[in-house]
């Protein structure tokens, strides 16, 4: 290999950065074309079937009458290829001018089998329209819009009467023109522009890499930049097409309506509105139609600054993600990776099948959760894709924001809000720490008892006591429950017996949480109680025998040679027990279920709350990462301090 | 070697298609029966396919935990069967996910639904639409020791009156007993005062024929003949052991009453203080539905009108001891004489069906928290405002468009 040569690796960054960037830009906006035309077909589409509904609407909805007008109005629009009516009452196809409904097939007639989906359609209107009404919002959509096979749009929209829906308007349109696509040439003069400058200029600047650098990145930026300025100009041209030909069309529509009314005899009262027409899915006006049916200039100005921004921020993005290509490869980042991964070719291949099993089973789940934690991903919204669920930061801020953990009640006590963050937080790291001690007290004092020498029957009692971790904790959870019991339960039946009143375990949450930590603390003694074995049984008899010869008391001789000897065994089966028992799902929701009142949920059984009995599942994995976000901290911190013990 | 190993990839992908949606003329069914209800769905599968001679119809039975889960993931991704039975309680929430239920509105005539008990029928309607047709139905009512109780009480004023002469908290025996924490059993305590959950879609957990319902028992649990802190699990090892008379339960615990005991069942008494009204307790109905991506969708509506007409309903309700929803196999004396069917068809009568709305889901859990705080004594008005302030909560994160 001769020595790099700065100005080739540049070139071929700049040509495939470049490449990148405006390619992506290109598909940007031949994509925002095409969107931009299909969004004013459907916008058309809409403002003729709304037409056609408010032309039923007047002229009665069922009957002769009705027959004609939508042939008069289907006569009136070539674009429009065919439009039915259905009445709800009697299933029936009140009239249609699809080339098929002719002779014994004319409307009216009842609804064939195979048009049960029709018949479907209108019903998913009604419910959607009732639905919309009944919580005042606009959750389902009034309008369905679909694409035939042929490529031509079908719309259906609903026919009320006195309020209620009685039937749909269909219509479907002419297969749809290919949109126009943006030329080419511009973008190729983007890319091989920069290219052949860049070059020329470097023959001037030589191997310099500063220099290359800085030459590179701004005919990268020219050539980039013109070619974002020329979408953008393109995008708001199409832009405003768009309203001015929907402005026509539905001056045009109110124009037939108008015709086709008096042709019936029946005047246009109340007064048509070409504005209502113009709707989005949910039957509400989009504002950009003056009454009459002109373009309103003030909308469509603060309406063009929505939607620039949003084409601005993608080709920002195409932008740096073309620098970081471009700097990537001419500065040898590229190059030195490649070497590496070819110099360890065989270290690769044994590293593969491994690093596939960890992306599949352990990243691939971890990447989900953390994605559906900025989504506000719910019961209702399961299957819509995470783009039109994405929320951003808002459930971190609700859950991390809200710190109101207490109020003062009317008569001056504190009332606590046992769903706060901060609460079941505070919660469990009380939950840990006691657990912890509780489990390392009890299992060390049992230790030191069974240690021992000369001690009969040690077997049994090892047996004995390693019992509770061998049983499996959930059967012991619902026994501990019931031993709880406030009438049955063996624990107030022994109160009973040395004279006590029974306690409400369950009533208060200091008693709730003294159950709690009665049964974690009888699981988790005999993991501390076997690594405290352990441990003891590693120091030499001799040591002792030396300091009962120097006069040391039994206490002095704990403390100077006992709890230094454990600390190594001790502090990893701590640090276990803290994530364990700060993660322990099964004894907070199998004992107290979080009474009173979710006052003793620790954190992961709050978010398993969350997300199965609310289903609130993005605020749940939003939960759940700043749970990981914790022990994480926790795991760093005390890896620190734990390497310090060690030297000891 | 090679034809042995072709064989099993023809065996795995003809296995493979088979449990997913079916090819002509068969249907896929899934189910989570067990014993003596399998077999009867079993019995009744057999019979359709003899009535339609080159039909099969495949049973995939799925155990209960999983089933509900199983649904709500393979069914809208055309994985699922073309039928499947279950509960109406998530009925709203798969008919909101979409592609999971297709509704029957097209199929339906007068004489079809005639057949079934109306209330059932209103179980199956969602929002105006019919998504499926009524199997059975389940609703508790009232179990008593025919040792302890020798005429069963009308009233609550005899309940109460026969209630406290059987109660010796001492010895801790007790006249009644049933999971008065459990919303879905106080809802028939609070459906008697006119009580409801959902008014025209808005929660109001808190009305106040709720609140009087709560005051309503709290006044039971004063008088002291009911345990405290009841669990299904407490009130079956109660009444086994001969120390609760009377247990407002269904179907499901009549398999856990012991060899031994001598039980009747009756209707749920009247309460006077709510004028009168009969305890009306809240009915889980198991529906047949038509899966939305099936391509078999009239032959499944035939095979679902099949098994809910007469003569399956009969073999499910004698052989699989379920209670029929349609109302003709009452006139076969072998169901209609029956003490057991006859005695929950006559709670059917009084009984509502659990709302089957999606937000209902979001009940249980603000409502199983002040059930709890009620069952202690604290006013159930502050109780139930707290309720209901949380399901607004829970309900609207749920509604919301961002």
């Amino acid at each position: 290999m001769g020595r790099p040569s700065h100005r080739l690796r540049f070139a071929v960054g700049l040509a495939l950065a470049g490449g990148l960037g405006v390619g992506v830009a290109h598909l940007l906006l031949k994509n925002e074309v095409q969107q931009a035309s299909v969004a004013r077909e459907e916008r058309k589409g809409v403002v003729a079937l709304q037409a056609l509904a408010d032309l039923v609407e007047r002229a009665g909805r069922r009957g002769e009458g009705i027959r004609r007008a939508v042939s008069a109005w289907q006569g009136a629009n070539p674009s429009v290829r065919l439009a039915r009516v259905v009445a709800f009452e009697g299933i029936s196809l009140e009239a249609s001018t699809a080339p098929e409904d002719q002779g014994d097939k004319a409307a009216p007639r009842r609804l064939s089998r195979d048009e049960k989906s029709l018949y479907d359609l209108g019903q998913r209107l009604r419910t959607a329209v009732t639905t919309n009404r009944e919580e005042g919002g606009a959750r389902k959509e009034e309008i369905e819009i679909s694409t035939t096979h042929a490529g031509a749009l079908a719309l259906a929209a609903p026919v009320t009467e006195d309020g209620a829906v009685v039937g749909i308007v269909t219509v479907e349109t002419q297969p749809l023109a290919a949109p126009a696509r943006p030329s080419l040439l511009y973008a190729i003069l983007a890319w091989a522009g920069p290219l052949v400058l860049f070059v020329l200029l470097a023959l001037l600047v030589g191997e310099r890499r500063a220099w290359l650098a800085a030459v590179a990145v701004s005919c990268l930026a020219l050539g980039f930049g013109a070619y974002a300025a020329h979408s953008l100009a393109r995008v708001e041209q199409e832009r405003i097409r768009s309203h001015e030909a929907v402005a026509e069309f539905a001056l045009a529509q109110a124009g037939t309506v108008r015709a086709v009314l008096s042709d019936l005899g029946l005047a246009a009262t109340p007064p048509l509105v070409p504005s209502a027409w113009d709707a989005d899915a949910f039957r509400r006006p989009r504002g950009f139609l003056t009454e009459s049916g002109k373009l309103d200039e003030a909308r469509l100005r603060t309406n063009a600054d929505a939607a620039s921004g949003q084409a601005l921020r993608a080709l920002i993005l195409a932008g740096v993600v073309a620098l970081g290509l471009l700097l990537a490869i001419g500065l040898g980042g590229v190059h030195r990776v490649a070497a590496a991964l070819v110099a360890n070719r065989q270290a690769y291949y044994y590293v593969v099948p491994a690093m596939i099993g960890m992306i599949v089973l352990v990243f691939f789940p971890f990447i989900y959760g953390i994605t559906l934690s900025f989504t506000d991903s719910n019961l209702y919204s399961v299957n819509q894709p995470i783009t039109e669920t994405w929320i951003g930061l808002r459930n971190y801020g609700d859950i991390l924001g809200d710190v109101g953990i207490a109020q003062r009640a009317a008569d001056g006590s504190l009332v606590f809000n046992y769903l706060n963050f901060y609460w079941t937080l505070l919660y469990t790291v009380v939950w840990t720490v006691t657990n912890v001690t509780a489990g390392v007290t009890v299992g060390l004092l049992l230790a030191l008892i069974l240690n021992t020498k000369g001690l009969a029957g040690k077997p049994i009692y090892r047996v004995l006591l390693i019992m509770p971790w061998a049983m499996p904790n959930y059967i012991t959870a619902l026994i501990w429950k019931g031993m709880f019991h406030r009438q049955y339960g063996v624990v107030n039946h022994v109160i009973r017996l040395f004279g006590g009143q029974g306690v409400s375990w369950f009533e208060k949450p200091f008693t709730s949480f003294l159950t709690a930590l009665a049964t974690n603390g009888w699981l988790s003694f005999p993991f501390m109680m076997v690594v405290s074995l352990g441990a003891l049984q590693s120091i030499p008899g001799e040591i002792y025998e030396a300091a009962r010869v120097d006069g040391a008391s039994r206490w002095q001789q704990f403390r100077a040679i006992t709890l230094p000897s454990l600390k190594p065994a001790l502090v990893p089966a701590v640090i276990l027990s803290v994530i364990w028992t700060f993660n322990m799902f099964n004894i907070p929701y199998l004992v107290t279920q979080g009474e009173p009142g979710s006052s003793t949920e620790i954190l992961v059984t709050q978010s398993y709350k969350f997300a199965f009995e609310r289903y609130r599942y993005g605020y749940a994995a939003a939960y759940s990462t700043i749970i990981f976000g914790i022990l994480l901290v926790y795991g760093a911190i005390q890896n620190r301090v734990s390497k310090a013990t060690e030297a000891i | 070697m090679k034809r042995t190993r072709s064989l099993f990839t023809l065996v795995g992908f003809l296995a493979l298609g088979s449990v997913g949606i079916a090819q002509a003329g068969e249907l896929v069914v899934w189910h989570a029966y067990r014993a003596e209800e399998k077999a009867a769905f079993e019995k009744v599968a057999k019979a359709y396919e003899a009535t339609k001679p080159g039909t099969t119809v495949t049973l995939l039975a799925i155990p209960y935990d999983a089933f509900a889960d199983k649904i709500t993931a393979a069914v809208p991704r055309g994985k699922g069967p073309d039928v499947f039975i279950f509960a109406q309680d998530k009925l709203g929430g798969w008919i909101e996910a979409g592609n999971t239920v297709e509704p029957i509105d097209f199929y339906l005539d007068e004489p079809t639904k005639a057949r079934f008990i109306p209330t059932t029928m209103e179980a199956m309607t969602y929002r105006g639409t019919v998504y499926g047709l009524p199997m059975n139905y389940k609703a508790i009512t009232l179990i008593y020791n025919k040792k302890l109780v020798t005429a069963p009480p009308k009233t609550d004023v005899e309940l109460v009156a026969l209630a406290k002469k059987l109660t010796d908290k001492g010895a801790g025996r007790f006249g009644l007993a049933y999971s008065y924490a459990d919303y879905w059993y106080h809802a028939s305590l609070q459906n008697a005062f006119g009580g409801r959950v959902f008014d025209a879609g808005a929660p109001v957990l808190n009305n106040p024929e709720n609140v009087k319902a709560a005051l309503f028992l709290q006044k039971w649990i004063k008088e002291g003949f009911l345990p405290a802190e009841p669990s299904t699990a407490l009130v079956t090892s109660l009444f086994n052991e001969g120390k609760a008379a009377i247990v407002f339960s269904g179907s499901w615990f009549l398999g856990e009453i012991a060899k031994g005991v001598d039980y009747g069942l009756a209707p749920l008494p009247t309460i006077a203080e709510a004028g009168g009204k009969p305890m009306r307790p809240w009915m889980t109905v198991e529906g047949m539905y038509v899966a939305a991506p099936s391509k078999q969708k009239d032959l499944a509506y035939d095979f679902v009108k099949f098994v809910t007409d007469v003569k399956a309903a009969t073999v499910m309700a004698v052989e699989g001891r379920q209670n029929p929803a349609n109302k003709k196999a009452y006139e076969d004396p072998k169901v209609g004489k029956d003490p057991i069917l006859a005695a929950f068809r006559a709670q059917a009568e009084v009984a509502i069906p659990t709302p089957n709305v999606p937000e209902m889901t979001m009940v249980w859990s603000p409502a199983t928290t002040a059930m709890n705080t009620i069952t202690r004594g604290t006013s159930p008005q502050a109780a139930l405002d707290k309720a209901q302030a949380q399901l607004l909560k829970d309900v609207a994160g749920l509604r919301k468009r961002p």
